[in-house]
């Protein structure tokens, strides 16, 4: 589905361009664009009228105001690994890359802060944090390429925000460049606001409200003790209602995983974690805290576990055995391909107590089309993953895209959301009326529109366009949870 | 000066219809447990009560989600909500003088667990909010993890009354710790700074960590356990371990100090509460006190967020203003004698435009709690 279309920028805007950054920053050889054509999510790809390469702040601003100047828009990109097509290039705009600006600017063990340019990885952050005891708590599975400017972008999650939260509650200041080019400050040295929380507003904004130069981000105390298992389970239902105990007993595990038979085959054909093949469901539980708080609650999971039928409990011994336990659940994703040429994610939530409903409707949609569905998902907080599993070249790709979609949207019935953590960007911008008002998403236009009244930042993501969705249907349809009695529509 | 229409809608219709029917200036109020905060309100031409839109819309307990409508009063959701083991865990001051949830988050309120829990800012999940015209629009959901949209529940956050009325949240929870201790240890503020600082390197993981009344108060919650013996013995002999009663008794004194001295008549003096990087808050609270006469500080030496009580004096709280910011800090003045004009806000964020801009997009003729960041918007 490869839709290029290459349009000359304005010479002007190119000499600006050349001007402010230096012309060897200015990428405009079609070779060396294609590398920017598309993100994690490969089955978009737009070659960029032009790529970018500031390595300061000031050039990113001076960069901007050419754009602003000449009403050429821009897409901001990190890493690119982002899987919901956020980072897509417009094809007569320009690609902003910030993988230049990388430099870790201060760590502060004492205030437990670190100031960060945004091309730093996430994983680099909690390895400049390490020696004074400190670590940085959001965790993607990406962690060791993706970038926290990306991770502003995205709001992005990982394995153990159950406990710890989101990227949104451990950036306490952003340093933002505007779609006018000017630079503005968002937040501040500690949680105290002056007026509204425009932080947490660009917080998930997706690039399309500015591009993010300088991040503070808080540090914690990396945990006394940790303790992870790998429990196996009968049934998809047992493993739930041990994640459901869990909660129900007061404990808030650092992390709560499952994955089902198809995900452990394709994890154990890629990396050998010691899963077990063949079983219905695999649980990893992971704890942390004061030694004897983790140890005590350790054992009553243990103790939850054997109660609802595990038929194997394996804790892990050492960090050795704990890293082989998470390359395991990290590695699915990459995994599936082993067992199928192509797949599609999905990164839908639905409240926890939901999930054996959502995951047998998956599955009875996945059979209605003759299509595999593997389940990864994060459990403790009903962020799901299901990998749409099929062949491009039999023809199965528009099949698969449609229930990959349907999955998304029946999320959204069951009282949850079309995103967890990927982002709506390319994607799931369409779908956004399934989940959203008119009224709800004119509101959002309207933030748009006063961070960026042109509309140059990152334009067609997130939002529903006409051009992009087709106008919508003028019929009434009840909202979903409107349909559910959650919300009443006046 | 007319007399203001007052309106206390009971649903959201009645709401919608409250702003959508009428005209001019709008001032909303909660349980009025901040009223005298940020800016002075100009006088309104409807005053708009959020107190008899309260209740709990639906509680999720296996999903430790709740939704409310935004008049409840924290403390009587809370009640509820403990007979299933849970909480909102904002330990506000003003919770327990019956401030409600809306009031908590349009005020950006937050107290000493905040170091652990974060502020309502990150327990909010979910919002219905209603413009000045009166339209009625969601953000975020019912689920815990969700990126999809903006996540406009954050606009609300500290918007003092302005562009929206929060209607109905959506809030995350946690369980009820199964104990919480308090260890006092007494001492100056720069004692206790560096005796926080062992405290936060510690693995202990404490949930509050602030000094007030000559004293650093270091609060755990958990299981009962070897914790606070453990965090006793860091501390030093001086240290002591409060019982139940002292430790309620402790935590009350420096809510009190917070909410301060009041607006009650022959006050003269008003609260400023203070943000600065922890490792400044001391030097800048020593600062207030010995060159402006501040008094009743709290200081919360992990968070960096205090507060301290001044001579409602408008030269005197400009320079505390001026000495904030010079440390890269934030201010705003908290409750105030009647017609104290001491000015609420420092020097203006350099994200100005911004939010002028949101507020000529949200409310384009400026109804909403006009005056409340006035010399900025």
């Amino acid at each position: 589905m490869e839709r290029w279309l290459m349009t000359r920028i304005d010479a002007t805007a190119q000499r600006g361009f050349d001007r402010v950054l230096g012309a060897e920053n200015v990428i405009s050889d079609r070779a060396r664009l294609r590398s920017y054509e598309c993100d994690g999510l490969t089955g978009y790809r737009v070659i960029p009228a032009l790529v970018l390469l500031p390595r300061t702040a000031e050039q990113v601003a001076a960069a901007v105001r050419v754009c602003a100047e000449h009403g050429i828009t821009f897409v901001a990109r990190g890493a690119g690994t982002g899987l919901s097509g956020g980072a897509l290039p417009v094809a007569d705009g320009v690609v902003i890359s910030l993988q230049r600006l990388r430099r870790v600017l201060a760590v502060d063990p004492v205030d437990r802060l670190a100031v960060l340019e945004p091309g730093v990885t996430n994983l680099e952050i909690t390895k400049a944090a390490a020696p004074y005891g400190l670590y940085y708590a959001p965790d993607p599975s990406s962690q060791q390429v993706c970038t926290i400017g990306g991770n502003v972008a995205e709001n992005s999650g990982g394995a153990h925000c159950l406990k710890y939260g989101f990227t949104t509650n451990h950036v306490l200041a952003l340093e933002v460049v505007l779609a006018d080019g000017s630079v503005v400050t968002l937040g501040g040295d500690t949680t105290e606001q002056l007026g509204p929380d425009l932080r947490g507003v660009f917080l998930g904004s997706e690039g399309t409200l500015g591009i993010a130069t300088k991040v503070t981000v808080r540090l914690l105390r990396t945990p006394e003790a940790v303790r992870t298992l790998l429990a196996d389970f009968p049934s998809v239902a047992a493993a739930g209602e041990v994640v459901s105990d869990i909660i129900a007993g007061g404990i808030v595990p650092a992390a709560v995983e499952m994955m089902d038979t198809l995900a452990i085959e394709a994890a154990e054909a890629a990396v050998c974690a010691g899963y077990t093949l063949g079983v219905p469901a695999a649980l990893v539980v992971e704890l942390d805290g004061p030694a004897q708080e983790c140890h005590n609650q350790f054992e009553r999971v243990k103790a939850i576990c054997e109660a609802h039928g595990c038929t194997r409990l394996h804790i892990a011994a050492d960090a050795e055995e704990r890293a082989a336990i998470w390359r395991g659940r990290k590695s699915a994703f990459a995994a599936v391909g082993r067992i199928s040429p192509d797949y599609f994610v999905q990164d839908g939530v639905v409240p926890r107590t939901r999930l054996a409903e959502v995951l047998s409707r998956i599955g009875e949609m996945g059979e209605a089309v003759g299509l595999r569905v593997a389940n990864v998902f994060h459990a403790g907080d009903g962020n799901l993953h299901p990998l749409v599993l099929y062949d491009a070249s039999a023809g199965e790709t528009a099949r698969a895209e449609k229930l990959s979609a349907e999955i998304a949207e029946l999320c959204v019935e069951l009282g949850g959301s079309l995103s967890g953590e990927h982002g709506i960007g390319t994607d799931k911008a369409c779908s956004m009326p399934k989940m959203f008002s008119e009224a709800d998403l004119e509101l959002m236009g309207r933030v748009r529109d006063a961070f960026d009244p042109g509309g140059l930042c990152n334009p067609g993501k997130l939002l529903p366009t006409p051009r992009l969705c087709g106008e919508r249907p003028g019929k009434y349809r009840p909202h979903p949870l409107e349909a559910a009695g959650v919300i009443e529509r006046l | 000066m007319t007399i203001a229409t007052v309106l206390r809608p009971t649903s959201l219709a009645e709401a919608a219809a409250a702003l959508a029917d009428t005209t001019g200036s709008v001032r909303i109020v909660g349980a009025g447990t901040a009223a005298d905060w940020a800016g002075s309100p100009e006088p309104a031409d409807v005053v708009l009560s959020t107190t008899a839109l309260t209740g709990v819309i639906v509680h999720n307990p296996g999903d430790m989600t709740v939704a409310v409508r935004a008049g409840t009063p924290l403390r009587e959701l809370n009640a509820m909500l403990a007979v299933h083991g849970q909480r909102v865990a904002s330990d506000a001051a003003r919770v327990d003088l019956g401030a409600t949830i809306g009031g908590l988050v349009a005020t950006a309120d937050a107290g000493p667990s905040a170091l652990v829990y974060g502020c309502l800012r990150d327990l909010v999940i979910g919002a219905t909010v209603m413009l000045a015209d009166g339209t009625v629009a969601r953000t975020g959901g019912h689920v815990i993890k969700n990126v999809a949209g903006y996540d406009l529940a954050k606009l609300v956050h500290g918007c003092h009354g302005t562009l929206a009325l929060i209607a109905e949240l959506v809030l995350r929870l946690h369980p009820l710790p199964g104990a919480t201790s308090t260890v006092r240890l007494i001492g100056s503020l720069a004692d206790s700074a560096e005796a926080a600082r062992a405290v936060l390197a510690s693995p202990l993981e404490p949930v509050a960590c602030e000094w007030s009344n000559g004293a650093l108060l270091v609060r755990l919650a958990g299981t009962p356990g070897a914790l606070p013996a453990r965090l006793a013995t860091l501390l030093g002999s001086a240290a002591r371990r409060l019982d139940a009663a002292e430790q309620e008794a402790a935590w009350a004194a420096h809510a009190a100090l917070v909410a301060g001295p009041g607006s009650r008549p022959h006050v003269d003096r008003a609260v400023l509460r203070v943000g600065a990087r922890p490792s400044r808050l001391p030097a800048v609270i020593a600062e207030l006190t010995s060159e402006l006469g501040a008094t009743g500080v709290t200081a919360g030496l992990a968070t960096g967020v205090g507060t301290v009580t001044l001579p409602a004096d408008p030269d005197v709280v400009a320079r505390a203003h001026q000495l904030v910011y010079g440390v890269g800090g934030s201010s705003m003045l908290r409750s105030r004698p009647p017609g104290c004009v001491a000015p609420a806000w420092g020097p203006a964020p350099s994200a100005i435009e911004v939010l002028r801009a949101v507020q000529a997009e949200l409310d384009p003729r400026g109804r909403l709690g006009a005056g409340r960041f006035h010399p900025w918007m």
